[in-house]
């Protein structure tokens, strides 16, 4: 069965890791100017 | 709590039990009693898994624990995501073509009978322990800080997870589920927007932010590798990788979850939103705890959050003047910090780099004699109350609730922590109810009738309710047996997570070498736990490899035929 929204299950998990990088990076740039 | 208090609480949770009852009266087949015959859609599958897995424990303990020791607890669910992946990619298709009840019913068609019972009976014992405690942990502080009977919150808690569990089973779990993280979202951002709100005029939530940085409470990101600190980048992408692949992945109190989905896409996609929710989601509850710390740099807080051991020792001939004596100290230093805090705002506001140094040595020399106080009056705690805890943590997020929050919003906060241990206690239960039957009640009875097993299920979740409040209830009486059970459960993840692992991926191994594998790997792991003080994390990584490598010499060595595809029963 094809996802929706996107056209893949390969681009569903790539999503979910790039939203998981893009957090980390946050938190660097959080932990670096605060801490 | 007021009487608006009260209505809101009670009002709150007899909606959603009501509700949830009705809604899913009358489930006469297994299928509709145990996995809502399989119609649930992504999203309600994501809020399922996201209930289940915050327990009372996330909204008590973990704002607390930022309040103590700031954001690094977040890096514990960095594996989180990656796990979803995998058990999407992997396990959610084998379940869903095999249209399987539980996780280990799978393990039979891939191996044998006594290896899923196996995997079950090791389930059971650890879920059914700490599905109790999951009772007994916020019947505890509630107990603490309302002044409740901590027989009759457990009573109270447990009462109503089983009346509307027995009813509807699985649909009646996730649809409560859904109500139930309404209102704990609602009152999490409620009591964040309150706390910034409550901070002196000039002190907004940029403010907040540098204020609790500069106590090092904004330490979201360690990447210094110590496998004896939980907490840090490389733990978190190993440990909680692990964890969660054995929590998500053969848990069936969560497996349950997924597959009660219409089809693969439905079910993967509720486990790919746990991974996109999930590190935001502990981020925002973090938050509210270093924001309560910033809150108590301005207001005093109490010398201890633990409100009944403070009275209790205020009681006592011996210790109330050295008590008292302590917090007259604290008062002094805590006006000389809380003047230092506003300089140091004050200096930020300026950006003169000159006045912001001064402003940090001034709190700094604060801080130290702060600490110096709080480790003296952790000695004192402990001498003059030893039997009491002396961490007060898991209080300081409702000391503030029924302190400083308004009529009606405290009922609403109660009502978070009361749904919350429902929501993951009443998915545990769910799930020991189905394994009993599926797994070891059924097997061996293949002439019984659907309707005659919908009943037994009945009665194995009324059976399991009844003994986890009995068990919540004798925990009351022995502190170490909730450290003991919170041990056991990773001790024997490893082991499950092992069985699982060769089932999906080496193909070769049949079900005799991995039974095999998986006693001598349970009996290793005690051995290291009685003779090692190795962190509890790793006995899932350690498990896991050890059931894959005795399992591959097994089969080395006395070779057998594998049922290599799994294929439907």
């Amino acid at each position: 069965d094809k996802p929706p929204l996107l056209d893949s299950w390969r681009a569903w998990y790539a999503l979910v890791m790039a939203a998981l990088a893009a957090e980390l990076v946050l938190f660097l740039i959080l932990t670096r100017t605060f801490a | 709590m007021s009487l608006l208090d009260w209505l809101v609480l009670g009002g709150t949770l007899l909606f959603i039990v009501g509700y949830g009852t009705w809604r899913t009266r009358g489930s006469h087949t297994l299928d509709a009693y145990l996995l809502g015959n399989r119609q649930a859609g992504w999203w309600g599958i994501g809020l399922s898994i996201i209930a289940t897995q915050a327990s009372a424990v996330t909204f008590l303990s973990t704002p607390g624990q930022a309040y103590d020791d700031g954001m690094r607890f977040i890096q514990f669910y960095f594996g989180l995501p990656l796990a979803m992946v995998l058990i999407a990619a992997v396990a959610v298709p084998i379940y869903q073509r095999l249209q399987v009840f539980t996780a280990y019913e799978y393990l039979e068609t891939r191996f044998d009978r006594r290896t899923r019972t196996l995997a079950a009976v090791l389930f059971l014992v650890q879920r059914g322990l700490s599905n109790g405690l999951s009772l007994y942990a916020p019947a505890l502080v509630l107990s603490a800080i309302l002044g409740w009977n901590v027989s009759f919150t457990v009573w109270l808690i447990g009462g109503l997870m089983i009346s509307y569990t027995v009813a509807g089973g699985t649909r009646a779990v996730a649809v409560t589920q859904q109500w139930q993280v309404a209102v704990i979202f609602t009152g999490m951002v409620v009591a964040g927007y309150l706390l910034v709100h409550y901070l002196p005029a000039g002190v907004g939530f940029t403010e907040a932010v540098q204020v609790a940085g500069f106590h090092g409470k904004m330490n979201l990101i360690d990447f210094h590798f110590d496998p004896k600190d939980r907490y840090n980048f490389w733990t978190g992408m190993t440990g909680g990788l692990f964890l969660a692949l054995s929590y998500f992945g053969t848990d069936q109190s969560q497996v349950q979850r997924y597959l009660s989905g219409q089809s693969t896409t439905e079910s993967r996609l509720g486990l790919l939103m746990n991974g996109l929710v999930k590190v935001p989601m502990q981020f925002g509850i973090l938050l509210i705890g270093v924001l309560l710390f910033v809150f108590y740099q301005f207001n005093q807080p109490p010398l201890t959050f633990n409100i009944p051991v403070r009275e209790q020792i205020a009681q006592s001939p011996q210790y109330a003047r050295g008590l008292h004596e302590l917090e007259k100290r604290q008062t002094t230093l805590f006006l000389a910090r809380r003047e230092a805090t506003t300089e140091l705002v004050e200096a930020l506001q300026t950006e003169n780099a000159v006045l912001i140094a001064a402003a940090r040595t001034h709190l700094q020399t604060t801080e130290a004699a702060t600490r110096g106080l709080r480790t003296e009056t952790q000695t004192f705690l402990r001498q003059a109350a030893p039997t009491a805890e002396a961490k007060d943590t898991d209080y300081i997020f409702l000391s503030f609730v029924l302190r400083y929050m308004p009529h009606g919003l405290v009922g609403l906060l109660i009502a978070v922590v009361l749904s919350a241990a429902m929501s993951s206690a009443a998915a545990g239960l769910n799930a020991l109810a189905s394994t009993t039957i599926i797994d070891l009640y059924k097997p061996s009875r293949p002439h019984l009738g659907e309707l005659h097993c919908v009943r037994a299920s009945r009665w194995a979740t009324i059976g399991w309710g009844v003994l986890g409040i009995g068990f919540a209830l004798f925990a009351a009486r022995l502190e170490n047996l909730i450290q003991a059970v919170n041990i056991l459960g990773s001790i024997f993840y490893g082991t499950i997570l092992g069985i699982f692992v060769v089932a999906f991926f080496m193909k070769n191994i049949g079900s005799r070498a991995v039974f095999r594998a998986a006693i001598a790997t349970q009996l290793l792991i005690f051995l290291l736990f009685f003779t090692t003080d190795i962190a509890y994390l790793w006995y899932n990584i350690i498990g896991c490899a050890l059931v894959m490598l005795l399992a591959l010499l097994s089969q080395k060595t006395s070779p057998e035929p594998a049922r290599a595809v799994a294929r439907p029963v």
